[in-house]
């Protein structure tokens, strides 16, 4: 139906109207007049109202159109977004997720710019890993390098590290930024950390002799907590978000000078830890940039696992505190001095 | 009578220039307020007020809308039967109507509101650019 057809009623209202006027149908000349009037002021009624139904018309058309539009721009948003997110997501893979986390919640910012802040910073190191791969085919060293790696990671991201990069087999975690649960905390977590991961590592050796290395694999892990400079490193166009400082170099010095599997912590690492890690100060080492030789402590071990091993036994309340090391001291010799205790109690 | 009648444009109501010294009157923009009578109300008593004492002078008066509603067309309306009015009472009105080049709705408004003007001289032109 065409919009002619819609007004066709009122068009054969104006057209008899009309032919009454031609006709001279009105013997009162007044009549009349107000009969033409009321056609001519109905004739414009008549064209206000197609003239408005026209734009109401087209307005309703292109209010469809933009609707189409906005429905095809949101599919090409929603697009978008999703190759947007694939390609985030495989981004995310090369940043440690703090960082990740940090920049994508607008958190962090992306310029060069950095902060001092103390943190505790952890190396680790295979040893001799070229040696000990050598006779390994290439796609098993990938396996086992990335294996390692991943398992590693794992650990330290559940503990809260912030990975700052692997250097081959090599790994440098830290914690205390972005996120931080307090300097001590801080500390504890990474002891906990080195802990877990000799413990896994152990486990992993086995399979890697499976898969044909002729030697098992070993750590050495160094952990030093001390003021560094965090933040973005590099060119505007290319850079890392990182630590620098003696206190890192430090750190890596702890690892070269560790034993083979095992923990060497700096003095202040150990300050911060001494209540839950059994630790044995070493000889101090001289490090390059440092005036006098530097404190280190050997981990023996958390507390709460060694007392599970019945190696320690440890008591504490509010206000009392027992530490008994099984290994270090004469169960004889700690029995007397429990006894003089409890006597100097009981007087 | 005032000089002048100045209403900024919005999102969703035009702006109003009326000179009233240099007798040129003008509407531009884009009309859906969301009450008509609001918007339109002081815009139809200052124009009553300058065509009561125009008498017979010249009047120029031009329409440059991109979009407007159905309720706002109905107060156009209004405001080119004012003008046809005092056209018929003796004064000189000339409304433009201008239309975007590629809007033949407007085009076709503009005929259908000029084709209504028994008096008042009627301009039907592309916008200009």
């Amino acid at each position: 139906m065409s919009s002619d057809d819609l007004f066709a009623a009122e068009e054969q209202v104006i057209a008899a109207a009309q032919q009454l006027l031609d006709a001279g149908r009105f013997a009162d000349r007044v009549d009349g007049k107000l009969y033409e009037e009321l056609l001519k002021d109905y004739q414009k009624l008549f064209r206000t109202t197609r003239r408005l139904m026209k734009l109401s018309d087209r307005n309703e058309q292109q209010l469809n159109v933009l609707g189409q539009e906005q429905r095809k721009a949101n599919e090409i948003i929603a697009q978008k977004n999703m190759a947007l997110e694939v390609l985030s997501t495989k981004l995310s893979k090369y940043l440690s997720p703090q960082i990740y986390h940090s920049i994508f919640t607008g958190a962090q910012g992306v310029e060069i710019a950095s902060s001092r802040k103390k943190l505790t910073i952890f190396f680790s190191d295979v040893v001799n890993f070229t040696e000990t791969t050598d006779k390994l085919e290439s796609e098993d060293l990938t396996n086992v390098l990335n294996r390692y790696l991943t398992e590693m990671s794992d650990i330290a991201l559940e503990h809260g590290a912030t990975i700052d990069k692997y250097i081959g087999d090599a790994i440098m975690v830290f914690f205390g930024d972005p996120e931080s649960r307090g300097v001590k905390e801080d500390a504890r977590a990474c002891v906990r950390m080195a802990v877990a991961m000799l413990r896994r590592l152990r486990q992993l050796q086995a399979e890697w002799q499976g898969l044909g290395a002729e030697q098992p694999f070993h750590l050495r892990i160094g952990i030093n907590t001390g003021y560094v400079t965090v933040g973005n490193f590099g060119s505007a166009d290319r850079m890392d978000y990182t630590i620098i400082g003696s206190a890192v170099n430090l750190t890596a010095r702890l690892q070269s000078h560790s034993e083979i599997d095992g923990i060497l912590i700096g003095h202040e690492t150990y300050s911060l830890v001494k209540d839950d890690v059994a630790a044995e100060e070493q000889t101090p080492i001289k490090v390059k940039g440092f005036a006098e030789p530097v404190r280190c402590y050997k981990v023996l071990g958390l507390y709460d696992d060694l007392a599970a091993e019945g190696a320690v036994i440890r008591e504490e309340a509010d206000g009392f505190k027992v530490l008994l090391d099984l290994q270090k001291h004469d169960r004889a010799e700690a029995i007397v001095a429990l006894e003089a205790i409890v006597a100097r109690l009981k007087s | 009578m005032r000089d002048k009648l100045d209403i900024e444009a919005t999102s969703r109501t035009p702006a109003v220039t009326f000179d009233f010294i240099k007798n040129h009157l003008k509407i531009t923009g884009e009309s859906y307020p969301e009450d008509v009578t609001e918007f339109y109300g002081p815009v139809f008593t200052a124009l009553d007020g300058y065509l009561s004492k125009l008498g017979a002078g010249n009047c120029r008066f031009d329409f440059e809308l991109i979009y407007l509603n159905s309720s706002s067309a109905k107060a156009i309306m209004m405001l080119m039967d004012k003008l046809d009015a005092a056209a018929k009472k003796g004064a000189s009105v000339e409304v433009y109507w201008y239309y975007d080049k590629e809007d033949d709705t407007m085009q076709d408004l503009g005929g259908e509101f000029g084709e209504d003007l028994e008096n008042a001289k009627f301009h039907l032109e592309k916008m200009p650019g």
